[in-house]
């Protein structure tokens, strides 16, 4: 009987023409933007070949495979050009603008292989160099000058950051960074899905969201049939079922956006080798300090946890928005503060006071969770770099969720109804 | 003085209305149909919110359409459900419509005043309307439909959620207010209009069916409304045989009016038919459905 | 006259104007604050606008070939200076640092020189001369190259460069100022369009979902009030935007620009433009160009509120429509309206060809208005 009460509220979402022409609109939008930056989709096979050739680990025997192969590689250079070079990097600065017809296109393709393959393999060789590079203290200091931390925030952020720098000697003794991985600092693979594509899909849904919960919740009044629903044998335990359909078509909306989203990057970027990589690979370095987290996670187990974050959030927005018009009752009104609170949370930090923890404590909100998700699960996100960071601010924000809308239905339960 | 000439509406295949002809001059007028017979089609269009797809309506010789506000500013219209402010209270409400309809606000004001003790609200001015019980905001309802003295007043069900009090005080307004202008009253409750209306207009199966005095819409059925005392038993008998008006219980037995056009039984009594006779009488139809 | 402002009543309520409030304090705050605190932000940001004004103050919004050579000399003897703070400071003697040359060529992999340098560069916050002098030398390169085209895409935008060279409009002047003007009139710009679309919205609508038009439309005014209250919508835009644009441009006043006003914009630094406007023409440019955005979008929502079903419906069309026009205020309409970057047709056209359809639109929507059937 309640399924098929929620069933009719999700109905009146999907009878709304524009919601549905607004995820098709944003579907449509980010399969663009996925396949508008595929340009160099066909190196990242690179990658996935070296896996496949080496294994995944990066040891010193493989590498010497490596090194071996490129001297083949280097010697069928010389066969084709007729010259010997240490590098193919050599020959391409030697190169002319009119020699460049001499090669036929396989040759070329030939050529552009064995350079991505040196490349691949100077950053490879450079891995110890450069993490030994890497003071976590260092790194320390200059977020808390940077941020201008005192008082007890920076005693904080020294004490978690002491724990990120253990975790940092165990990671490079696991070799988690000696992985293979698309080169970082190439391609912004890592950026280009957990920031771009996330943001997108993040940003849409919950625009959708916050659109069908309020319109879910505060149907009856907009259109009047508030004294004959709420006056049936279900009551105002409509309410109730009304909470179940906002969230239950959050969850369809998110998983809509989510799936095409996702299946079409997949389908256009080729991750079928490197699904089993570190997220702290070395070659997951894109900018001036490397992607590191506080678990071992591979890249698989890194988007499950990801997509498991967003999924959740999306579910408390919705609660939310219906906690916010079930009070105001006004819909347009309830959509635009939920907006704005949105922002808002991404805000207040910024207004505390830098010496008190209260800077923290506000940085664990739902906006700063769910607009990171690059850095989710990672010591190297700055000030909210918490290990428990991800799970205190979904647990604490379940329970506030939670919380408000049991408030929000008992208090619907005793309203008066016009 | 309206005309209207040949009116048909129809929306999609649905027709509501077919080949209304109708005139009205001053007094009151009744719009007697069941729900759903087009009555508020028929009222729309005389308040211009609705265009016919067919035909015309005039208002001495001029197209209200064309006449524009020139109609309208004669017009007072209360519809079946109206919008309020809930914020706003009835001053500021009638104030606001006092504007669109372009009465200057000290005249407003001192008219405002006037409706307001007229329709039993002068004690609540200056509260707001979100408090209001339906009855109070259907008088202002009625209020706002008089601020322009209009020489037309249309009234689509005026005495929804009003009691009986407010019913025989509106009821008395009326007759006054029709004595200067032409009143238009839509209901479907015989007795809100069946002592007042100078005419009554009738409806049936989008077409028009009467427009008459009471006295002579009633004489269609003269000498063929009965009531006769039957024991129960009979009751479904009579109910197969005769439009049955009304039925109580007497003593044991069932006492019952009812139409019959033939030949009268012995102990059958006739009576003078009543309004409401005919009403049941010509939508019975609709009635048998509803059962 | 009362009918409109009834409806003006309407649309400017308290409710309406505390939203507007709230969402104008968290935009501020997430767009336009960081341009107001941060400005100039950093160095050599400062010494760029502070040298900027001196220059002004000297030679006046154009700087002749005579001038130019004072302003060498100004930095030469600055040059001096800088080699005389050398001398005197025995850490920088030891280094071997004597001279300005010296101290800019130092050896960057020597840690301890690395150490000297950045002392005084970062830490010593009131030395200016160093900084100033950097900011000098990349002002008088770019005064070297005044004769040169600097890159171009198409024949247009050559012809462009080579007029403002003949006419002696040489970009010479620092940018920052005009930089943070941009950054600033853009982030505006979106703020006021958000506002404008918040009020303007629900008007139409509500009376619609109210039932309320059976009651307008047998008034005498009748279906005229639609017209009013579109005027009421263009009278609340205009407000919001007026109202707006006095704070916007209120705390914009601490950033302390008005000497480069009379500065014309092409002579700023890498800002060549199709028209040659100066500073402040440029920021009335930019405001009038804000009030078309805000009209347009105001005869928007009031088109969308004219036949939506409902008030999620009103927003959720008008998502991809913001959206669309955020991109391009970053853009060709808002932060680079004349730069020849843009082809010098593009905001004209586009900004008549928003006007056309959004004036189009509401009028068909009148007529829409003026013949349809009020059923419910």
């Amino acid at each position: 009987m309640a399924m098929r009460i929620v069933w009719h509220e999700c109905q009146k979402a999907f009878k709304s023409p524009i919601l549905i022409g607004l995820l098709l609109l944003f579907t449509a939008f980010n399969v663009f933007v996925i396949v508008d930056n595929s340009y160099f989709k066909e190196e990242l096979k690179i990658a996935n070949q070296l896996v496949e050739k080496y294994g995944r680990k990066i040891t010193d025997e493989s590498l010497l495979q490596f090194e071996k192969d490129l001297q083949d590689d280097l010697t069928a250079l010389k066969e084709i050009t007729g010259q010997e070079y240490q590098s193919v990097y050599d020959f391409l600065e030697t190169l002319t603008f009119e020699d460049q017809n001499r090669y036929s296109e396989q040759e070329w393709r030939f050529i552009e292989q064995l350079q991505l393959k040196e490349m691949y393999f100077s950053m490879a060789n450079d891995i110890d160099a450069s993490y030994a590079k890497i003071d976590i203290q260092k790194v320390a200091e200059g977020t808390i000058a940077q941020s201008r931390l005192s008082g007890n925030a920076e005693k904080t952020l020294l004490r978690e950051y002491e724990k990120f720098s253990q975790r940092f000697e165990e990671m490079k003794q696991n070799g988690e960074h000696k992985e293979w991985f698309f080169a970082g600092k190439a391609y912004f693979m890592h950026s280009f899905l957990f920031k771009t594509v996330f943001l997108h899909i993040v940003i849409e849904s919950l625009m959708l969201i916050i659109l069908s919960t309020a319109l879910i919740t505060n149907y009856e009044f907009e259109n009047r049939t508030q004294l004959v629903t709420y006056g049936t044998t279900r009551g105002r335990r409509l309410m109730k079922d009304k909470l179940g359909a906002s969230v239950a078509m959050a969850a369809l909306l998110t998983t809509f956006i989510l799936v095409a989203t996702l299946s079409t990057y997949f389908i256009v970027y080729d991750y079928s080798n490197v699904w089993g990589t570190s997220i702290n690979s070395a070659f997951n370095w894109e900018y001036n300090f490397p992607n590191i987290a506080w678990w071992n996670l591979s890249i698989g187990q890194f988007l499950s946890g990801t997509i498991a974050i967003v999924f959740i959030t999306m579910l408390l927005y919705s609660g939310l928005t219906f906690t916010l018009t079930t009070f105001v009752k006004n819909s347009y009104i309830a959509a635009i503060l939920m907006a704005t609170f949105f922002v808002l949370a991404l805000l207040i930090p910024g207004f505390m006071p830098t010496s008190s923890n209260l800077l923290f404590i506000t940085s664990y909100s739902l906006s700063l969770l769910v607009l990171n998700t690059a850095s989710s699960f990672m010591g190297s996100s700055g000030l909210i770099m918490f290990k428990n960071f991800e799970w205190m601010t979904t647990v604490c924000w379940t329970m506030i969720t939670f919380v408000l809308c049991i408030f929000s239905l008992k208090w619907f339960h005793k309203k008066d109804i016009q | 003085m309206i005309l209207v000439k040949d009116i048909s509406k129809q929306y999609g295949d649905f027709t509501a209305l077919e080949n209304i002809n109708l005139e009205f001059t001053n007094g009151l007028y009744g719009l007697l149909a069941p729900n759903g017979a087009g009555k508020t089609t028929l009222i729309k269009m005389l308040a211009t919110l609705i265009a016919p797809s067919k035909g015309e309506i005039l208002y001495n010789g001029k197209n209200i359409v064309a006449m524009d506000e020139d109609y309208r500013s004669l017009l007072g219209y209360l519809p079946q459900q109206f919008g309020f402010y809930k914020n706003y209270t009835p001053k500021q409400y009638l104030l606001y419509l006092a504007a669109l309809k372009g009465i200057g606000k000290k005249e407003a004001l001192d008219k405002i005043d006037d409706l307001l003790e007229k329709v039993a609200l002068r004690e609540v001015t200056n509260k707001k309307m979100k408090k209001f019980s339906g009855g109070m905001i259907q008088r202002v309802g009625i209020a706002q439909s008089l601020l322009n003295d209009p020489k037309i007043l249309i009234l689509d069900e005026p005495t929804a959620g009003l009691d009986p009090k407010e019913r025989a005080r509106f009821r008395h307004l009326l007759t006054e207010l029709a004595r200067e202008r032409l009143v238009i009253v839509s209901t479907h409750i015989v007795s809100d209009v069946e002592t007042i209306a100078n005419e009554i207009i009738m409806i049936k199966n989008r077409q028009l069916l009467y427009k008459d005095s009471v006295e002579r819409i009633c004489a269609t059925l003269d000498g063929h409304v009965y009531e006769t005392t039957i024991p129960y038993e009979q009751l479904e008998t009579y109910r197969r045989q005769f439009v049955l008006l009304s039925e109580k219980q007497e003593r044991g037995s069932m006492v019952i009016r009812f139409i019959h056009k033939g030949e009268a039984e012995a102990n059958w009594l006739p009576l003078a038919p009543q309004l409401e006779d005919v009403f049941l009488y010509e939508y019975r139809d609709d009635i048998g459905e509803e059962v | 006259m009362r009918v409109l402002w009834n409806e003006l009543k309407k649309i400017l309520t308290w409710k309406m104007l505390f939203l507007l409030v709230l969402l104008n304090s968290v935009l501020y705050f997430f767009l336009i604050e960081f341009d107001i605190e941060h400005f100039p932000n950093g160095r050599p940001a400062l010494d760029s606008y502070n040298i900027g004004i001196e220059m002004i103050e000297k030679y006046g919004t154009h700087m002749d070939e005579e001038e130019f050579l004072d302003f060498k000399q100004a930095y030469d003897e600055q040059v001096k200076e800088a080699d005389q703070y050398l001398q005197s400071r025995r850490e920088f003697v030891e280094a071997g640092l004597v001279t300005y040359e010296k101290f800019k060529h130092f050896d960057r992999d020597n840690e301890e020189l690395n150490a000297l340098h950045s002392k005084v560069m970062f830490e010593e916050k009131e030395v200016n001369t160093f900084w100033e002098l950097q900011e000098r030398e990349r002002l008088i390169e770019f005064y070297d190259m005044k004769d040169e085209l600097r890159g171009y895409d198409n024949a247009q935008q050559k012809q462009r460069m080579e007029e403002l060279i003949a006419s002696k409009k040489y970009g010479v002047y620092p940018e920052v100022v005009i930089m943070n003007f941009r950054d600033f009139i853009g982030n505006v710009t979106i703020a006021i369009l958000f506002s404008v679309v918040l009020v303007i919205s629900p008007m139409i609508l509500k009376d619609r979902s109210r039932q309320m038009l059976a009651l307008q439309y047998t008034s005498k005014k009748g279906r005229n009030l639609f017209k009013t209250k579109i005027l009421a919508g263009l009278i609340s835009t205009f407000s919001v935007i007026t109202a707006l644009l006095i704070v916007y441009f209120g705390v914009y006043s601490l950033n302390d620009t008005s000497m480069y006003f009379d500065v014309p914009i092409n002579t700023f630094i890498g800002n060549a433009s199709w028209y040659d406007p100066t500073f402040f023409q440029y920021i009335l440019l930019c405001v009038a160009a804000i009030y078309l955005i805000g009209f347009v979008f105001g005869l928007l929502a009031m088109s969308f509120s004219s036949f939506v079903p409902n008030s999620m419906a009103l927003i959720g069309i008008q998502i991809p429509f913001i959206v669309g026009m955020i991109i391009v205020i970053g853009g060709p309409l808002m932060r680079y309206i004349i730069s020849i970057w843009n082809p010098q047709w593009l905001a004209p056209t586009v900004y008549s060809g928003m006007i056309v359809i959004s004036v189009i639109f509401i009028i068909l929507l009148w007529r829409r208005e003026k013949n349809r059937d009020i059923v419910l």
